[in-house]
């Protein structure tokens, strides 16, 4: 997978839960697959820290390039859970 | 019965947001829906039922009420009698016990013993099912119960697709509806769902007509009958078959009231060789009744027969107890190589 | 200060209430005498007759508008007759015939009627909720109408009484529960099923006024409904009433009444509420032949639908089959299912 210059990544730093120590979660949901045409603010995917879920929205418009973690996987506040080709 | 193919969709939803879709669509569309039970509102349902839906409708229309299922349902038939189309959640199925009353005296009666001059437009949904460990009180699905007892219409989705569109006929049907979904099914989190509920689903509305079964899979050799969550482990164990060249035909049920024997037959008459499997109990349940309804005009297509059901003790706790007693993908391969010998 | 006018209308009530129970019960014992036979005669089933429950019928129902709902219990007709039920069509449903409300599928303890919201059914204190939801429907449409949910003092400990108070309560909605004692729930005495002698305490503990009518009077049960129906039109929550009544006809036809001593069954027709309102009207100057005018009618109106009522056809067989929903799934409802075919001796 060639990363171009200009993808935007999809991260949880915005949404992650106030009420939470934990900096681990889990991908729980992943709404639409690689290549979908998606919207900003089109719900991505669904991850789960503790007993509590999360919405990811799409940061941008354009289509999901690439999505780095599949459902289940589990990563750390900050990891970049897809990319997106605004183009 | 006609199946609507689901249309293309890049999206992807879990059962509990195509099912939290359909209510927010009809919502919108009718001021006279709205949503009451235990922690809909804040908490947004223990399973997800109602999640998002605060936020849009104000607790007016999203309504917390009591520990009180007797009060709130009853209220839910005083207020569908009055003109409104009222959803109550009664949280796990294996509550009715204590308004039991209110559901089949009042609600599921009330057209009948009115010569239909009144009518009860609500839809009563409750979580059902096992697999998780809860016990004898939180794990049963009790089908059985509901669709045994006249005036009620019974739906048991299995899939993102069937719960939204059957959902949207739920909430538009002038009857009382009570509709059942597998906890296990929803997509949350922290119960993970096999693969298969997750499914593609249209952003528009569309309804799935009561009474019509969907063949999930379809097949030669032998016909498995199910609904709700081991829609997904017969679709498993008919997978696996194929190593041992049987051929297997899936249909989900859909509705248990009405209940589509046409499609049940039609296979039967196809296949020779029935395979029920459900997560109720076995004993004068649905297992019976599919097998009986077969039986009576087709006895002569039949070969085979194998029911797979819990067996008639409640639901233990310890997991290899309860691995034991809710049917598992291994039990219905058992069962279909059974019939197909 | 209730008008003369009321008087009247509420005395009429009354007495086409009881004229109506007399009336029944004699049609009952048609072919039950001398040995009672519950499957003979021209009426089927049970009976719960009211005589002795009017003053609580018409006190109440004499400030409620055909859009309020009621909803009553197994012993339903005084109330049904105070909400203004279409009485030849009742009496039919009463008499099995296919021209009742219900076509003959509900019966005395089951009569609806939509037009002027009615419902009873045979379940102690099931009502009460369905008069929460129908409180909670005129809340959410924003009306000014209420829901009258009557049961009986027998019923009092029953949860969904209980429980129907505190969501009326909590949801603040225009909901009043009307207890009717007559003293007996079945053979057993009050004192026997509770140790709280005035019902309408059961209002405190979930912080609701509770107002006990204590006398077999239909004044009384007038002012005190007025207040509790006025307050929950105004929006301002629910309330409990318990009016004392009697219970002159047994708990059912048939009820040889052995438990019951004989003094207390004269006490309770000594306190005879349609007498009591009768006095009340010669006090507002209203004359004999007034009085007996109203009576004539009340006899007329019952009499008439007796005879209608018995004019009607009985339902068809096959109507059994109809009515489950009101939008019946084919092949479900609608068709004769395929035992009848080969169980029947035709």
């Amino acid at each position: 997978m060639t990363a171009t210059d200009d993808r935007v990544a999809v991260e949880t730093g915005d949404v992650w839960p106030a009420d939470t120590d934990e900096d681990e979660g889990v991908v729980v949901n992943w709404f639409l697959s690689e290549g979908s045409r998606v919207e900003a603010g089109d719900d991505l995917c669904e991850f789960q820290v503790e007993k509590v879920s999360v919405d990811v929205p799409a940061p941008e418009s354009g289509t999901l390039d690439e999505i780095a973690l599949e459902e289940d996987d589990e990563f750390e506040r900050g990891d970049v859970l897809a990319w997106i080709d605004p183009s | 019965m006609a199946q609507q193919e689901p249309q293309q969709t890049e999206r992807s939803l879990t059962m509990s947001r195509a099912m939290v879709e359909a209510i927010a669509h009809e919502m919108r569309e009718d001021d006279d829906v709205f949503y009451m039970g235990e922690d809909v509102a804040d908490y947004g349902g223990i399973f997800d039922s109602t999640e998002g839906l605060l936020e849009e409708f104000g607790y007016d229309r999203i309504m917390d009420v009591p520990i009180s299922e007797t009060a709130y349902l009853g209220a839910a038939v005083g207020a569908a009698q009055a003109g409104m189309r009222p959803i109550a959640e009664l949280m796990f199925v294996d509550f009715f016990g204590v308004a039991m009353d209110q559901i089949y005296n009042q609600m599921a009666k009330n057209t009948y013993m009115s010569g239909a001059s009144v009518s009860v437009p609500m839809v009563l949904t409750t979580a059902v099912g096992g697999t998780y460990n809860d016990a004898a009180q939180h794990s049963q699905t009790l089908y059985g119960t509901f669709a045994h007892l006249p005036g009620m219409k019974v739906v048991v989705p299995s899939t993102a697709y069937d719960a939204k569109g059957l959902m949207h006929n739920a909430i538009r049907d002038d009857d009382p509806v009570v509709y059942m979904f597998h906890k296990r099914l929803m997509g949350i989190g922290w119960m993970p769902a096999p693969e298969g509920p997750k499914t593609g689903v249209p952003e528009d509305e569309y309804t799935i007509p009561f009474g019509s079964a969907d063949v999930k899979r379809e097949g030669s050799d032998v016909t498995v009958v199910t609904l709700g969550l081991h829609v997904h482990r017969a679709l498993e164990a008919a997978e696996s078959l194929t190593a041992d060249g049987i051929d297997a035909e899936v249909i989900d049920l859909r509705t248990l009231v009405p209940l589509d024997t046409e499609t049940v037959r039609e296979s039967v008459s196809k296949t020779g060789r029935l395979v029920v499997v459900d997560e109720d109990y076995q004993s004068y349940g649905v297992t019976g009744e599919i097998v009986a309804s077969v039986a009576e005009d087709g006895l002569g297509d039949l070969e085979a027969v194998e029911r797979v059901a819990l067996p008639d003790v409640p639901i233990p706790y310890a997991r290899p107890m309860e691995d034991e007693v809710i049917p598992g993908v291994e039990d219905i391969e058992t069962a279909v190589r059974n019939a197909n010998e | 200060m209730v008008s003369g006018n009321e008087l009247q209308e509420m005395y009429e009530t009354m007495v086409t209430a009881r004229h109506y129970e007399e009336r029944l019960q004699e049609e009952y014992l048609v072919g039950k005498q001398p040995a009672f036979d519950i499957s003979a005669g021209p009426i089927p089933g049970e009976l719960h007759l009211a005589a002795g429950h009017e003053a609580s019928g018409a006190g109440v129902c004499q400030h409620l508008r055909d859009d309020d709902t009621v909803t009553a219990p197994h012993r339903p007709h005084h109330i049904a007759i105070a909400k203004g039920v279409d009485l030849k069509r009742m009496t039919a449903e009463i008499f099995g015939r296919e021209s009742g409300p219900s076509k003959g599928k509900g019966g005395h303890m089951h009569l609806f009627d939509p037009d002027v919201n009615f419902a009873c059914s045979g379940i102690i204190a099931e009502g009460c909720p369905p008069a929460v939801g129908a409180g909670l429907a005129a809340k959410k449409q924003n009306t000014d109408s209420v829901a009258v949910a009557f049961l009986g003092e027998g019923a009092i400990d029953q949860g969904a009484f209980l429980e129907s108070l505190n969501l009326a309560a909590v949801q603040n909605l225009p909901v009043v529960f009307v207890v009717e004692d007559n003293d007996w729930a079945i053979s057993m005495p009050k004192d026997r099923i509770t140790d709280v002698e005035n019902g309408a305490r059961r209002a405190d503990g979930f912080d609701m006024p509770g107002t006990r009518v204590d006398a077999d009077d239909a004044v009384a049960v007038y002012e005190a409904a007025r207040e509790a129906i006025g307050r929950a039109r105004d929006r301002n929550g629910p309330s409990l009433l318990e009016v004392q009544v009697h219970r002159r006809m047994g708990h059912f036809m048939g009820d040889p009444e052995a438990y019951r001593p004989a003094e207390d069954q004269e006490a309770a027709e000594q306190r005879d509420s349609i007498e009591r309102l009768e006095s009340e009207l010669r006090a507002h100057g209203v004359d004999d032949e007034t009085i007996e005018e109203l009576r004539d009618r009340a006899r007329e109106r019952v009499e008439e639908a007796i005879e209608w009522a018995t004019e009607q056809p009985e339902p068809e067989p096959d109507d059994a089959y109809e009515d489950v929903f009101v939008n019946p799934p084919s092949g479900v409802t609608d068709s004769e299912p395929s035992l009848a075919e080969t169980g029947g001796d035709d």
